[in-house]
Order: C-alpha cells, then structure tokens, then sequence
C-alpha cells in the first residue's frame, strides 16, 4: 500500500511541476494552432487538452460529421460551431479569460467516445479550469446535449452563460456578400427582362384564366391542410406495419404528406365537377351530350363526394354520415 | 280561375312583392335556425358562461353594470396580476361589454327583468342571426342572382365554422365581431360600388365599433388597403375607389384611435402601416390622373410616371428608415408569426403553447365547412367570370383568409364568411341553371347574347340552358341531398364538439345516463365561502379568469398573458423543487395553490400534461435554473412513474397533482388514467403546502401554503419531527423492538 501512494505522490508532484511548466504552452499552443476556427482534436490531444491541471476553458463539440454515421444534426451544426469559435478568436476579450474552442470528430477519437459512453452525437463539453483565477472546485465538464436543431446564438448563449461574468466578444455573423450581389443581379435581370418582354409578358399577366388558376391552386393547397406539413414537417406516408403504405393517418390532428395531395385532389375533382354543371353544361348546344355530360358530371360529383366522406369517417372514428358506394 | 290569381300573385309589382315578403320570410327563419342551434348547451346543461376567456368578459360586464360606464374605462384592477395588478379599462376591447351593456339597459328600460349573465350568454346567439342578414346583403352584392344571398345566409347561420364560437354562453369577442366584420365589408362594397362619402363614412363606423370589438380588425385593416392596391396595379383606378377609400381610412383611423387599447398604433405599428401607405399611394395616383388630364403629351406622362415611382421610393424608404430607428414599432410577435410560422415557437411560447395557435390539418377544414370547402373553389373560379371591383375582394379575401386559416385553427373564423360567400355563389349558380322549368327553344337560343369576350375560357360561348327534365331533376335531388346532409353534418358537430361549456363536464354512464362532472364549480365555490376575501390563488394561467370570476379572489396570472416573466415566475415555481418554490410563493403572498388533476377521472386537459409549457416558458426567463431537459429521462420520455426524473418527480407539480393519490388504490396499484401508467408506491411527500381541499373526482386540488414554522425550523425538519413523533408513539404501542440503529 505505502509504497503505491508514494510513487502516486511523486507522480503527481512531478506532474504538478511538469503542468505548471507545461500549461502556459498548452494554451498558446492550441491558441495558435487553432488560427481563427476550432481546433481539430484527435483522441491524444483532446486528453491533452482537457488534462488537469489547466488554467483555461475548454469548450469541445463531439461530433460525427461523416456522411457514414448520417448525422443530419452534426453536419448542420458544424458551419454554426466554426462561427462560434471564429466570433470568440477574433473578437476583443479580457486578457484573462482563456478559452480554447475544439472539435473531436468520430472518425479522430473512437476512443474518446468510448470512454465517455457516448451513443449520441453531437454534445458539448465545456472544462472549467482548475487552476488560475477562474479555478472551479470540482473540475468535471458541463455538457450540453442536443435535442434538436438549434442556432449558433442559442448555444453561445449557454457557453456565455458557463464562462465567469465579464465582457465577451458578441458573436458576428460575417456578411454574405455573395447573397447580396446576387439578390441585386437577379433583380437588376429581372427588371431588365420585364422591360424589354414587357409587350409580350403583358398579356399574360392580363391573362385571367392564369390568376384563376393560381388562385384556385393556393387556396387548394392551403384548405388541404398544406401549411400544416410545412410547419409540422410531417412525413411523406408511412408504412402500416405490414409492408404495405398506409396513406391516411390515424387521427383528428394527424396527417402525411401525400394524404393532404389526394384530399388536395379531391377538393379540386368535386370543384372542377362543380363548374362544369354550373358553368359548362347550360353553354352546351347539343340535347343529347348535354344530357349525357349532366349524368357523368352529377356522377362523378356524387361518387367523389362520398369517397371524401369515407376517407372522413377514417379519420374521425365516431363521424356518422356517409354516401353510399364508400 | 286559380291560374290567373296565381299570376296575379307571381307577376308584376305584387309579385314582386310577394317574393320580397318570402324573402324576409326566410331571413328570419334562418335567423331563427342560426340562434336556435346555439342553444344545445343552455339545454343540456344550465345558461352558464363557458371557457375562460367568457368569464373575464363577464366579469369585466358586471363591473360596468355596476360602477357605470367612466369608472369601467378607467377600471385599475388590482385582483388580478397580483402584486402588479392591471389596468383592465385600458386594455381591453370594450365594444362586447357596452354592448351587452347597452342591451341590458334597453331591456330594463322596457321594464322587462332580465339577469346580465342571461343577456351576455344569449348574445352570441343573438349576434349569430345578425351575421346571417348581413352574409344576405354581402353575397347580394356579388351577384345578381336572387338566391344566392338566401343560401349565403343559410349557410352562415349554421355551418360549424362560425358555431364553434359563439354558441349559447361563450361570450366573447368573436360573438359580436363576425358580425361587425361581415357588415363591415358589406358597407365596404357598396361604398366602392357607389363612390359615396356615406357609405365610406358608415364603412369607417363599423371599422370603429369593430375595432372596439376584437383585436382581429387588424384583417380589415389590412385587407381593404390590399384590395384597393390590387384594383390600382389593375389599372382599375376610379374616383369611386378614391372617395371611398379616403373616406373610410381617415374616419376610420380617428374611430381607431379612440379606444384606449388601441390608442397610437394605427400611426405608430407596423401592422397599420399597409393602409397608411395606400392612402398615401392614392393621392399619388389621384395626382397623376388629375395632371394626366390636363397635359397632353407622351413627354409628360413619362415624366409623371418616373415622378410617382420615385415618390413611391423615397416614401418606402422613409418607412424603412423609420421602423429601423424604431419610431414605427415592428411588427406585433402574433402578427410576424403568421408569416414566419416558426418564429413563435423559439421566441415566443406563449402564444405557441396555445392550442388554437396550432395549424390546422385538413380534417379540421371538412370538419368545420363540410361540402361548403370543395364548392369555395369553384366559387372563387365563377368570381373570375364578370371579375368586377367587389369580385376582386372576394378572390383576395379567399386566397389570405385560406391562408391564415392553414396557418392557425383560431383563423378559420375568419374563413368562413368568405367560403359561405363563394360556396353560395357556386351552388346558386348551379341551382339557376338547374331549377328552371321552361326548357330552351331554338328562339332564346339565339337570343342569347355572346358574352365578354375577356372573360374566361370556360364561358365564352352563351348560356343555352337545359334541355331535359331529367338531368334537371338529377342534379336538384343531388343537390338537395348534399344540402340535407350539410344540414345534419352541422347539426351533429354543432352538438357534439361545440356546445361543452367544458366548465362543467359530461360523461355517459354505463346505462347510458348522463353523469355532471362538476368539480370546477365546486372547488371554485370552496374557494368563494371558505377562504379570506383577499386570499391571493396561484394557478397556471388557463385558470386565471375562471378564478376571478366565479371565485372572486385575487389571481397571480390570468389569461390576460401580457407579462411573461410574471407568468414564468409561477410556471418556475411549479417546476421546481419545494426548497426553491416556497420563497417564489412567500414573497407574491401566495395563501393557496391550485392544480388541476384529471388522472382519476382520466380528464386530459390537465396541468401535468400542459406541464411541459410551464417548464419551457420558465427556462425562457430562467434558462439555468429550470431547464426542460432535466423532465425527460435519458431515453427523451417524458414520464410520471417510477422512472421519471428526480426533477419531475421533486417539482412542485408533480407532488401536488399526486399528494395522498396512492391512498385511493391498494397498495402498489396507484394508476394514472390520462397518461395510463402505474405510479410509484410512495405518495410524494409536501412540506412547504398543505392539501386544503380535493374536489369530488379529483379534477381540482386546493392546497394551502404553509405558515412559517413557529419553532423557527424549516418545513421539511418539522415535517419529519411530526413524523417522528407519531412513528415513535406507534412503536411504544408495539413495545421496545429496536433501542438504538446505527
């Protein structure tokens, strides 16, 4: 037992000597090696880095941004996370706040992952120093795990929020110059195009039946409940469980997205049918297929119609009406 | 002969008087269906206020009733929003409560003794025939066809839509504003079609009583600007559209401004500055057409046009300018949130917390229109047909309203008068056509005159008319079949979605009886007879109206969310641990708590299920003490039994919805019937509160807030030194089992 704690002892008085020494350098090292982004890390330099004793904060995103692993979250966060870092490193700071911002991708440090048990990506660890002004008593990192896809002003809200009071650099989103020369050269085309077309492109934008039908597909797509696949992000379909496509979802409040395109369809039927008999038939000179056309427009209005009902009466177990094919 | 008094009746100055009488004859029938089918919740239940928001509205009446009208609009109400109160006349809509007013006074002048509670239940109703007469008018206006505005009316009266809010008893905003809005738009119509300073004047009265009505005038505000900008970019600029529109939006605008909630910002908001611009664009317009007049020239118009686009420009900048430097506030977060339909959720939770602020899936849609949705296009597509200035309102009004309505279920509202509108335009459309009982004859054939040749396609060629009886006869039944079924549709969704007054509840019994639930009104009546008449009630804000208004005591938050941090206080305090909520609930003098519980009686609006928003608004404010992660366990559940979190399971919430709940059951059989999961043994322990008062099944708990300890303790050490003592008496009983554990 003694002779164990004293080499323990001894290891950790030399360490303590070698850090201190060592520890300055740490940081100007990955300071420098980090030029403007994050640094990336691999399994021994991220021991390195977060290594007691370290006298600065060290804030590391664990990722997977390989396409193999397919994680959606990791390859959008990663633009947002090199903004953060690149806002901090350039930005104008106290000089005693230390703040290394590193990555540590999959690929790099399997063993990391391991060691730290990890079976989702991406997540956030910030060390806290253990030496120096900012020195925190229990030196254990504070993770931050993702739930969903967040912005880069939310996490450097959190990161702020775990580095001691003070100034800090705001983050800076650069301008997209790019966007806007092209913003201005697509609009300087389009006015361009528009002057010189304008004899010919005035007659269809005069054209009725156009904004008839532009009208009728907005207000198609709205009343099938388009917006609410756009906000809900619902799925395309789903299967049933038994390896077939399931079209229609259970419930009042549910619904996929080819299931809104049929009702769309629906409603669209039913109306066209609707015009037809009010519009199209009594302009019909010949007796016979006006008659003719009466039959198959009033059929195809009543066998749609009561499909909509059938699919209705799906959707709403308890909902009492039908027509009688479905 | 019976054939010649027939046609004494049918033809000429008496039948058109006949046919004037039958038609107000049939406005008043269905005015009488549209206020009749309202009723089903006064009959099945009691005339009550529903929700929450009716009771606010109530109380807010009877306080005019009482104190008269000035004290009403300088009414500070310091039992609400304790310790900060509210200036309730300032902000509040008061056009629904002078309303009722009003009528209250008008009856008891008639010396007819009448109960405010029953003129404010009735008036929805009331206000829902109105709605009906004024859909008759409108739709008259977009077509000449005499059935048209009966089945306009119809529909309005009674499709589920406009039902869902203003059955019997759900007093609120909406009950007076779609009327307001329709007959708004009415006199809107007629004013472009006359170009006369009347009706643009009475155009701007009904904008100013609307306004005073419902914060949703900012529609009309912004869509009457867009139809006269779009009559503009048509070349459809007459002096017609220039007196009306002036008209209405300097009237309008003063009316606006006089209503205290309103105040300023129809100079000062974004929301405003649509109709600002387009009244300035109309006197550029109006400008330019006046010199146009006078200066012959190509010269001179070009010059013109490049004078009006650059005035354009510097005035659009200008507003730019202003809302950046912030003279013009942005655009309100419930109004931005339209258009950036994710904004909401990440920057303001509370209006995404809101079930009516959800979009609506399609179900929804037929739900509330039934086969009134699949005729609107086809509506919409006949307005295309003669497309003159009023159709051109509709085809707007139909392509936003579709819109906003996708975008929350709330909207719908606003919907629905157009869809009455086009739907009624289609079907009489077919019904004309259809309902004729002469037949064609090669002499008419040629009578028919050629149409204008800009209009669609599908109708160039003239209208001939039917030739055979049977095809007649099959589309009138099928017709007729679907109007039945719309009419059963509505009545079915009118009785079994809409008429709860969800105040007090129902449910079958196995034998098929109705059983009253009625905890809500119990624990409220508790709470009005046993406790001190300024004992301060904390709830989460649903509750908020409801307690002021059938409890009569002071409130922390209501429904009347106009202070978040205020709001996320409570929702902190109820998500926190015991040791952290006490000093919240000490320091807002906080004497009782209330939580709602469904999960006896398997009632899933309760507080544990809207918990999660609570959470979230309060990791808003606070985002290191509360933080939403900590409720769900490693595997992202959210859950309430053996496994939920340590936060969950330490938060005042969860301790107060479960408090003694495991002594209803045998032991280890606890079952939550909302969320269907077996409960941990153990009930949670409370030390900070004590119960107060359970209501029959559970639905509302009351607890009290405890006293600081005498003995100077904290409340946990007291608690288990009770606990202690009682547990020691028990041993005595058994006798000396165990003298000392180590």
């Amino acid at each position: 037992m003694k002779p164990w704690t004293a080499l323990f002892l001894l290891l950790s008085v030399v360490s303590g000597v070698l850090s201190a020494q060592s520890t300055p350098d740490k940081f100007a090292r990955y300071q420098s090696l980090s030029r403007s982004g994050p640094v990336d890390l691999d399994s021994a330099s991220y021991e390195e880095l977060t290594s007691e004793p370290r006298d600065y904060f060290a804030v590391v995103i664990l990722t997977a941004t390989d396409a193999r692993f397919g994680c959606l979250l990791c390859r959008d966060f990663e633009p947002e996370w090199d903004l953060i870092a690149r806002s901090w490193n350039k930005g104008t700071k106290p000089d005693d706040l230390k703040v290394v911002y590193g990555t540590l991708d999959f690929d790099n440090g399997k063993a990391v992952f391991q060691k730290l048990m990890l079976q989702t990506a991406p997540v956030l660890l910030v060390f806290p120093p253990t030496i120096g002004p900012f020195a925190k008593v229990e030196g254990d990192p504070l993770r931050f795990d993702f739930t969903g896809p967040i912005s880069a002003d939310q996490i450097y809200s959190w990161i702020e929020r775990q580095l001691p009071d003070g100034p800090k650099p705001p983050l800076v989103r650069p301008i997209n110059y790019m966007r806007i020369v092209t913003t201005i050269t697509i609009l300087m085309a389009s006015v361009t195009v528009t002057a010189v077309l304008y004899p010919y492109v005035l007659p269809i934008v005069q054209n009725r039946n156009l904004w008839a039908a532009i009208s009728l597909i907005a207000i198609l797509l709205f009343t099938s409940g388009q917006m609410f696949n756009h906000i809900r992000k619902v799925p395309y379909v789903a299967g049933d469980g038994r390896g077939g496509i399931s079209y229609f979802a259970g419930g009042f409040q549910n619904q996929f997205g080819m299931e809104t395109q049929i009702v769309a369809a629906i409603y669209a039927v039913l109306s066209f049918a609707t015009i037809a008999l009010a519009l199209k038939v009594p302009r019909m000179e010949d007796v016979k297929g006006q008659q003719l056309a009466v039959l198959i427009w009033a059929a195809v209005l009543f066998g749609t119609y009561s499909f909509l009902l059938s699919v209705f009466k799906a959707k709403n177990g308890g909902y009492p009406f039908y027509l009688p094919p479905f | 002969m019976a054939q010649s008094s027939l046609d004494v009746l049918l033809k000429g100055s008496s039948g058109r008087n006949t046919r004037g009488l039958l038609r107000v004859i049939i406005l008043c029938t269905i005015a009488a269906a549209a206020v009749a089918s309202r009723l089903f919740s006064v009959i099945r239940f009691e005339s009550i206020i529903h929700e929450f928001d009716p009771w606010f509205n109530f109380r807010a009446t009877k306080y005019l009733i009482e104190n008269g009208f000035y004290s009403f609009w300088d009414w500070f109400d310091d039992r609400t929003w304790h310790p900060l109160g509210r200036v309730t006349g300032g902000t509040l809509y008061p056009g629904l409560m002078v309303t009722s007013g009003v009528i209250y006074h008008i009856l008891r002048f008639l010396t007819i003794p009448v109960d405010i509670r029953n003129v404010c239940v009735l008036l929805a109703p009331g206000f829902s025939g109105l709605t009906a007469l004024a859909m008759y008018f409108l739709t008259c206006e977009m077509s000449t066809s005499p059935s048209a505005g009966l089945l306009a009316a119809a529909f309005m009266g009674i499709t589920p839509g406009y039902i869902s809010r203003s059955v019997a008893g759900s007093y609120d905003n909406e009950a007076i504003a779609i009327f307001l809005l329709v007959f708004t738009f009415f006199l809107w119509i007629k004013a472009v079609k006359n170009g006369s300073i009347m009706w643009g004047a009475l155009t701007a009265l009904f904008y100013g009583y609307m306004v005073s009505a419902w914060g949703g005038y900012v529609f009309i505000t912004n869509l009457i600007p867009l139809h006269v900008f779009v009559l503009i970019c048509m070349g459809r600029y007459s002096t017609r559209v220039y007196i009306s529109y002036t008209t209405w939006y300097a009237l309008g605008t003063l009316g606006s401004m006089q209503i205290p909630f309103v105040g300023f910002l129809p100079i000062r908001n974004s929301d405003h500055m649509s109709a600002l611009g387009i009244f300035g664009l109309l006197q550029l317009v109006a400008f330019a057409e006046f010199v146009r007049a006078y200066l012959p020239g190509k010269q001179f118009q070009k010059l013109l046009t490049a004078m009006v686009l650059l005035t354009v420009g510097i005035a659009f900048s200008g507003l730019i300018l202003l809302s950046v430097t912030g003279v013009i506030a942005p655009w309100s977060g419930r109004f931005y949130s339209l258009w950036d339909t994710g904004y909401a959720k990440v920057h303001i939770p509370i209006i995404a917390s809101v079930s009516e602020h959800q979009p609506t899936a399609w179900p929804a849609f037929f739900f509330d229109l039934n086969f009134l949705i699949w005729l609107f296009p086809a509506g919409v597509f006949m307005c295309f047909q003669k497309l003159k200035d009023e159709h051109v309102f509709v085809v707007i009004y139909s392509v936003l309203a579709s819109y906003f309505a996708g975008v929350m279920v709330r909207l719908m509202l606003t919907l629905t008068p157009i869809v009455c509108v086009a739907a009624a335009l289609a079907l009489s459309a077919i019904l004309d056509n259809f309902l004729v009982a002469s037949s064609p004859t090669p002499e008419s054939k040629a009578k028919a005159a050629t149409e204008d040749p800009k209009s669609l396609r599908s109708t160039r060629n003239p209208v001939v008319g039917i030739y055979s009886y049977f095809s007649k006869s099959v589309v009138a039944c099928s017709v007729t079949l679907y109007l039945l079924l719309f009419v059963a549709h509505c009545t079915w969704v009118t009785s079994n979605a809409y008429s709860s007054p969800s105040v007090v509840l129902a449910s079958k019994l196995p034998d098929g009886s109705q059983f009253i639930i009625d905890d809500y009104r119990e624990a409220y009546y508790w709470l009005r007879q046993n406790t001190p008449d300024n004992a301060k009630i904390m709830s989460w804000w649903d509750y908020g109206y409801q307690i002021g208004g059938m409890a009569d005591r002071p409130t922390l938050v209501d429904n009347n969310t106009w202070n978040n941090t205020h709001i996320a206080t409570v929702g902190k305090a109820m998500s926190s641990r015991e040791e952290v909520s006490y000093p919240i609930l000490r320091q807002h003098d906080v004497d009782y708590v209330l939580v709602v519980f469904g999960g006896l009686l398997g009632y899933s609006g309760d507080d544990l299920n809207k918990f999660l928003w609570m959470v979230r608004i309060a990791e808003g404010i606070w985002p290191d003490e509360v933080k939403e992660r900590d409720f769900f366990t490693a595997r992202g559940e959210y859950r309430v039994d053996e496994e939920a979190t340590p936060a969950m399971k330490n938060s005042l919430m969860y301790k107060m919805s479960y408090h003694n709940y495991q002594n209803l059951f045998p032991p280890g059989q606890a079952m939550d019937r909302v969320r269907g999961t077996k409960l941990p043994k153990e009930s949670p322990q409370l030390n900070t509160l004590e119960e107060a008062f359970t209501s029959e099944n559970w639905i509302v708990r009351l607890y009290k807030v405890k006293d600081l300890d005498n003995l100077g303790r904290d409340h946990s050490n007291a608690v288990a030194f009770d606990k202690g003592l009682k547990r020691k008496r028990a041993s005595k009983k058994k006798g000396p089992r165990v003298l000392r554990t180590e």
